[in-house]
């Protein structure tokens, strides 16, 4: 009898860790057993079965993303496009947002949130820009940007910063998928972040998909934005609203790719979740007169170029 | 080509400094002459003054070819101004340098005694019988004065010592007297010394020199150990610690290392150390070791003691500095930024970044642009990336004020699908001195959503077109 607790014991722990893994909820039996008092007594409940997530507001995204941004690991959002990077960006601000409020509403002091940002991918997409920051609902006397000049410095700090209980959210912004921060380095930073409770965004700038350690990874696309609203209800004709996201969850649990719009309110400091607009749904496919994205090259020479030369695309798993 | 500067043979072969090259060449064929080099001298010199701070802090060059040591108070250290002479005198000769020195209780003296004079070290009641028979140019006069003197028989220090003062400034000028008095000690002369001196210091001298990196970390952390006493007695903490490695063959590093908030723990202050070392580790040669070790606070604040209570938060400060100190070690101080508004109209000029330099204004700080009304700001689109110069894009817009309809920014088409401006942003000519061109601002979005910010500088129909740029992207 004896025997079989332990064993039981022995299997429950198992399962207990395996979830922490794997980053999910706790197994209901496992919960039963740890609620359950040998005294007889029962226990405060755990308000977090095991994980900690932040929730974005919108249901769908929530659901997908098993409760919200992780708190605790590494979250990888990424843009196709250098040109992109504003979305990417913005999202990423958002959710810096979420972090810093988060801890406000706990009662807690204001938490600076940490913008590491390699200095090529910042001279690329422009630098982070405080007025437009603190329009955007970011507190900006609680944050702190780094502009390190390459990949490994960055990871250094980034590292150095999720092993302090200090920042609310570390965004750490590289552009494309530079050798230095392969599988083994985002596996090492993942941990990090686990270990010190500190979320970390993976800011990756027109960057391919790549395995990573992340939990997840969140394609972020701009998209068309709504009108202003005007106070009887209507809307002011063509305005540019709130920003608008394409948030595709490129890795996830879900089988398939999903995608969402969301809408970020700078004011309520929220996403809510909005339908395509038809014209942004039209301007998606392919027109009806295919041209080639790029435009056509002038000044250089027409020939086609040898064949066998390298590029600059790295591997992408 | 003349000659500057003279060995000890050439010396004795009767040449002196001023001599035509050519001249001295016919004296003596054998000689050889090299180009002087003033710059290599000075950073000899100065090698040897930081150097010269293992006897004491306060070392002040002396034109380009010596050096006042003021040792008040650092002599007992050594084992007296005997031992202390002796030993500098002789490491000099070991590391090659011809040296000469005198210790006295005045500058001018010794300036007079290492030059002219033979005795090491005098005691303060025999300046008048030391300084008596040296010649004029003991005294550090120019050289018109002391030829001025000799003319009318006055060659030595002894001829003037007993004369009468006032016909002697009026004749030879107040420098006479002056220099004399310096000399006698009877007029303070004040030594200006090449650092600041750091308010506190505490230093190792090593039997066996060390050169490994944790030998050197560990040293620093026992010296930081023995700094805290004094630093808590004073209740402040450093802001700024300063390593000094002097080497064996005489080579001195200074190494800094700012922190972000007042600091007394020891294994801090090395770990901020251990991060210096990996940033100079290319310039920090241990070749055959560091023989002396010395931590000085150069700069200090008044430390705020912190009581710990039992309410198990998690104090949020203290690790922020130590990350803080550790990055800015490690990268710089400028590694780190903060955001800066400032109430300008420009906007690379309303929000910039500055260094984090005190951590206690985290979250605090009010800055000028922070009474800026929120409705005004999110009326005033202001983009969340910004190009820190913008950038120069062909675009198709209405004529003569309207909105570009499509734009070409770094090879790739845009469409613009809405626009919404012109926020025209005039150029800030209190500052910038001049008529600056005034800037027209779009917030536009293209076919696919994305946003940006574009701006016109210029007007359709004046001499020269406008010309568009992109200046910030929106998310």
């Amino acid at each position: 009898m004896a025997d079989k607790a332990v064993q039981r014991e022995t299997v429950l722990s198992l399962r207990e860790t395996i979830a922490r893994i794997e980053n999910r909820r706790l197994p209901g039996v496992v919960r039963a057993a740890k609620a359950a008092d040998p005294g007889g007594f029962r226990q405060r409940e755990e308000d977090e079965s095991g994980r900690k997530a932040l929730a974005l507001g919108v249901p769908d995204l929530d659901a997908l993303l098993e409760g919200g941004l992780p708190l605790e690991g590494m979250t990888e959002i990424r843009n196709a496009e250098t040109r992109d990077a504003g979305a990417a960006a913005g999202f990423a601000a958002a959710l810096g947002v979420l972090c810093q409020q988060a801890r406000l509403e706990k009662g807690e002091t204001a938490a600076p949130v940490l913008w590491i940002s390699q200095s090529m991918a910042s001279n690329e997409a422009g630098m982070p820009y405080g007025l437009g920051l603190k329009a955007y609902g970011l507190d900006v006397r609680g944050l702190v940007f780094s502009l390190p000049r390459t990949v490994k410095d960055a990871l250094w700090i980034a590292e150095a910063a999720l092993s302090v209980p200090s920042f609310c959210a570390v965004i750490l912004e590289i552009r494309g998928n530079p050798a230095a921060l392969a599988l083994s380095e985002s596996r090492r930073l993942h941990v990090r972040s686990r270990a010190g409770h500190v979320p970390l965004l993976l800011l990756r700038q027109s960057g391919h998909e790549e395995a990573s350690s992340a939990f997840f990874r969140l394609l972020v696309e701009p998209a068309p934005a709504r009108e202003r609203p005007l106070p009887d209800g209507s809307m002011l004709r063509g305005s540019i609203g709130h920003p608008v996201f394409h948030v595709i969850a490129e890795k996830s649990r879900a089988p398939a790719p999903l995608g969402f719009f969301l809408e970020w309110n700078p004011h309520d400091r929220r996403f809510y979740p909005v339908e395509p607009l038809p014209a942004a749904a039209a301007a998606d496919p392919e027109p009806a007169h295919s041209v080639a994205r790029l435009s056509a090259s002038s000044g250089r020479s027409g020939r086609p170029q040898a064949l066998g030369e390298l590029v600059a695309f790295p591997r992408a798993s | 080509m003349r000659l500057v500067a003279l060995d000890g043979y050439a010396e004795k072969r009767g040449f002196h400094i001023g001599q035509g090259v050519a001249e001295a060449r016919a004296m003596c064929p054998e000689i050889d002459v090299l180009p002087a080099d003033p710059a290599a001298d000075r950073a000899l010199l100065e090698g040897l003054a930081d150097w010269c701070c293992r006897y004491t802090p306060l070392v002040a060059l002396d034109g380009d070819s010596g050096l006042f040591l003021d040792i008040t108070g650092c002599a007992h250290l050594l084992g007296g101004e005997k031992a202390l002479l002796d030993d500098l005198l002789a490491r000099l000769f070991h590391l090659g340098v011809e040296a000469r020195a005198a210790i006295s209780s005045s500058a001018g003296l010794s300036w007079a005694v290492a030059r002219f004079g033979s005795e090491g070290i005098i005691a303060p009641d025999e300046a008048t019988r030391v300084l008596a028979p040296l010649p004029m140019a003991a005294l550090r006069l120019p050289r018109e004065t002391i030829e001025t003197l000799g003319r009318v028989g006055l060659k030595q220090v002894g001829d003037i010592l007993e004369a009468p003062r006032a016909p002697l400034a009026r004749r030879f000028g107040a420098i006479l007297l002056l220099r004399l008095d310096q000399a006698l000690g009877r007029e303070d002369e004040p030594l200006s010394p090449r650092l600041p001196v750091a308010a506190l210091s505490v230093e190792r001298r090593l039997g066996e020199p060390v050169q490994g990196e944790d030998d050197i970390l560990g040293l620093t952390e026992e010296l930081a150990l023995r700094l805290k006493p004094e630093l808590e007695k004073r209740g402040q903490g450093g802001r700024l610690f300063e390593l000094l490695l002097f080497r064996v063959d005489g080579a001195v590093f200074r190494i800094a290392a700012g922190t972000s908030s007042p600091l007394n723990e020891p294994r801090r202050v090395a770990g901020l150390f251990r991060e210096r070392l990996q940033a100079v580790h290319e310039d920090l040669d241990a070749g055959f070791g560091f023989e002396i070790l010395r931590l000085s606070v150069p700069k200090s604040e008044k430390y705020e003691v912190m009581q710990e209570d039992f309410s198990g938060t998690p104090d949020r400060e203290r690790p922020l500095a130590a990350f803080a100190d550790r990055v800015m070690a490690r990268f710089g101080a400028e590694s780190l930024l903060v955001p800066a508004l400032s109430e300008s109209h420009v906007p690379e000029r309303a929000a910039t970044f500055r260094p984090l330099t005190d951590l206690a204004l985290i979250g605090k700080t009010e800055e000028p642009g922070e009474n800026i009304p929120a409705p005004l700001l999110a009326a005033a689109a202001r983009p969340q990336r910004l190009f820190p110069s913008p950038e120069p894009v062909e675009a198709v817009a209405e004529v003569p004020e309207g909105p570009p309809r499509s734009f070409r920014w770094r090879r790739t088409l845009h469409r613009i699908a809405r626009a919404e401006g012109p926020e025209r942003i005039a150029g800030e000519w209190w500052l910038d001195g001049e008529p600056a061109m005034e800037r027209d601002y779009f917030r536009v979005e293209d076919e696919r959503g994305r946003r940006f910010w574009l701006f016109r500088e210029g007007h359709y129909g004046a001499a020269t077109p406008p010309r568009w740029f992109m200046h910030g992207v929106f998310a």
